[in-house]
């Protein structure tokens, strides 16, 4: 078990100075932080609509976080959760604008569109990484900007939609849309379907045998590798279902949010999730704590913008500063041995 | 001169273009990497290196102070990741990712701050012809790139960080210092070549212009092998697509550009499975020492 100590040296440091850098992000911008800090939560949690949307964009950050938890532990580096939650969103956004089901099957089969390209898209660099020993940290970053191509390509050619202006694929029929949370707002059970992944990914992780045999090789590969644990599997194996969680996340916001895809589907949660993953201490369970919290900041962002006038693009900075705090190489420990490019 | 021949002295020139932005970018992969340093930030990098021009060049009127800034923008982002992947012992990949949101984010919020208008810079004075000199000093840097590297003793002692850092300490110098300055002179070559975009290309910074040439100039490093002539005919190679798709649009019906942007990251991809001959990284490339 991590520690207190650790969380409070770590990740609420993190935080603690965030919000430090946020208020003289706004004293540059000539506003009293107590203004800007105001608009941030009024416009984050401010009312029901508000709320939904902090909501909405914790679930966005959510799935590719806990995607990238998985792999960290197993001491792999995806940094390519943006490219795998991009294919996930495009193999349900496909699938669903021609496929119709009865009842909620349509849903079910969309997610799970959605959890097996992401999967695939991680498994590329698990494989090249199992097979040719090739880095995984280049790969997942390579396959970010490769998904982003094919998808642009796809949208804009063979699966545009006829009927849509920009380029985008055919809306997905009503069945085909996850079930609205709270009325009247954008926010579906995705929200609960992440949560509900991150209490499995827990329990694998700390119940189960495959959950031990990937920590180990995070930790100790060498020692993992005597005590017998397939090391070329095991890397397979956890960039695969790292990318199917992140592609996951994809599906649920083609699902629940855009209920068809295109190339806006993602804003950089993929990258943003690295931080989340990190602030909330690679804990599946914190990590759903820090997405709120950074659902926080991206729904409240705008709102600061509009109402006190501190441009939205400061909490990019604030969320890029607590990266490189957070990134302390204890961490992510074990990463040197073995792991040429 | 008949069509076809314009069309290729067209072809030659927009590669030339395309290319000197990726080959600053790469070659200060090059040396980031040899002196065991994966610099994941370099598109950060050119980002502050093109804002800073364009607001240098805006102030005083000057492009060529701009270019300068452009420079100093690029070194201190790269003197930042240099000493958090050294002396605070962060991780140098996550770190270089928090570069890129840092300095894209920064730019958009000072470009708002500045100019009182989000998306793009109001025209600055630009380099104007003079940027053709900074298309032949990308060769010209390659080539000292290489005699620095290979034929002096500091070059000597960057390569032997990326191998073997325990070994350059052992030698009585500081391993951590060489990386440090390694990674301020690659962040310096990214901020010229995002300068290059900005003040060279153009006249204006605007959100997204590097799209993504850092990264690509990360492919050029592993397809050109971490040796700065490889990265320089890799980077033309990306340069040469790039400036296709320019030449094809409109002169044929259908062009999949989209699809063509892919191939720099495909190539990489290649390379580093060692499919295209055999590829070594240095052994010490991107292990904390």
């Amino acid at each position: 078990m991590r520690n207190a100590t650790r969380l409070l040296g770590g990740p609420l440091g993190a935080i603690v100075l965030a919000f430090f850098l946020a208020a003289i992000a706004m004293l540059i911008a000539g506003v009293s932080p107590v203004d800007g800090f105001w608009a941030l939560f009024v416009g984050a949690l401010g009312g029901r609509q508000q709320i939904a949307e902090t909501l909405v964009q914790t679930t966005a950050l959510l799935f590719p976080a806990l995607g990238i938890t998985l792999a960290f532990r197993a001491g792999l580096f995806n940094i390519g959760a943006e490219g795998q939650l991009v294919i996930g969103g495009l193999a349900a956004g496909a699938l669903g604008a021609h496929f119709v089901a009865p009842g909620p099957l349509a849903v079910v089969v969309l997610l799970a569109a959605g959890f097996i390209g992401g999967g695939i898209w991680g498994g590329i660099a698990g494989w090249l990484r199992a097979r040719f020993n090739a880095n995984e940290i280049i790969s997942t970053l390579m396959l970010n900007f490769v998904a982003l191509s094919l998808a642009s390509y796809l949208v804009s050619g063979p699966l545009k939609s006829a009927q849509a202006a920009g380029a985008e694929t055919a809306p997905l029929p009503p069945q085909s849309w996850l079930p609205v949370l709270i009325p009247d707002t954008r926010l579906s059970i995705a929200l609960l379907i992440a949560i509900a992944t991150a209490i499995v990914l827990r329990w694998v992780l700390s119940r189960t045998v495959f959950g031990y045999d990937l920590r180990a090789a995070g930790e100790a590969p060498e020692a993992a590798r005597r005590g017998g644990v397939n090391m070329p599997r095991m890397t397979w194996l956890a960039l695969s279902l790292s990318g199917a969680i992140a592609g996951l996340g994809g599906a649920a916001l083609v699902t629940g949010v855009l209920h068809r895809f295109n190339t806006q589907l993602s804003p950089g949660y993929g990258y943003t999730a690295i931080a989340v993953a990190l602030v909330g201490d690679l804990n599946p369970l914190w990590v759903c704590v820090a997405a709120f919290g950074f659902g926080i900041l991206e729904a409240g962002g705008l709102a600061m913008q509009a109402l006190a006038d501190v441009p939205k693009d400061a909490i990019h900075v604030i969320e890029g500063l607590i990266i490189i705090v957070l990134a302390a190489r204890r961490y992510i420990a074990t990463r040197a041995e073995g792991a040429p490019i | 001169m008949n069509a076809g021949s314009s069309l290729i002295a067209t072809l030659v020139t927009l590669t030339l273009i395309k290319s000197t932005p990726i080959i600053y970018a790469a070659l200060g992969g090059v040396i980031s990497e040899r002196s065991g340093v994966i610099n994941i930030g370099l598109e950060g990098m050119m980002i502050g290196g093109a804002f800073t021009a364009v607001v240098f060049s805006g102030v005083t009127g000057n492009p060529v102070i701009g270019l300068l800034a452009g420079i100093g923008a690029g070194a201190v982002l790269g003197l930042v990741l240099g000493l958090a992947a050294t002396i605070f012992k962060v991780d140098q990949i996550v770190a270089g990712t928090g570069i890129n949101l840092v300095a894209a984010g920064a730019a958009a919020y000072a470009l708002t701050l500045i100019y009182n208008q989000p998306g793009a810079s109001p025209q600055v004075n630009a380099l104007g012809n003079g940027f053709w000199v900074l298309v032949a000093l990308a060769f010209v840097c390659a080539m000292l790139l290489h005699v620095v590297l290979y034929e002096t003793p500091w070059g000597l002692r960057v390569r032997a960080c990326g191998e073997n850092p325990r070994a350059v300490h052992d030698a009585a110098l500081n391993p951590l210092r060489l990386r440090v300055a390694a990674v301020a002179i690659s962040g310096a070559l990214a901020g010229l070549g995002g300068a290059f975009l900005s003040i060279g290309e153009v006249n204006i910074f605007s959100d997204g212009m590097t799209a993504g040439r850092g990264f690509i100039a990360l492919a050029a490093v592993i397809f050109g092998r971490w040796t700065p002539w490889g990265a320089t005919g890799a980077s033309m190679f990306f340069g040469f697509f790039e400036a296709l798709q320019y030449v094809l649009q409109g002169r044929v019906g259908w062009l999949p550009a989209d699809a063509m942007q892919a191939v720099p990251y495909i190539a990489a991809l290649i390379a580093i499975a060692g499919l295209v001959g055999k590829v070594r990284a240095p052994a010490a490339d991107g292990v904390p020492y």
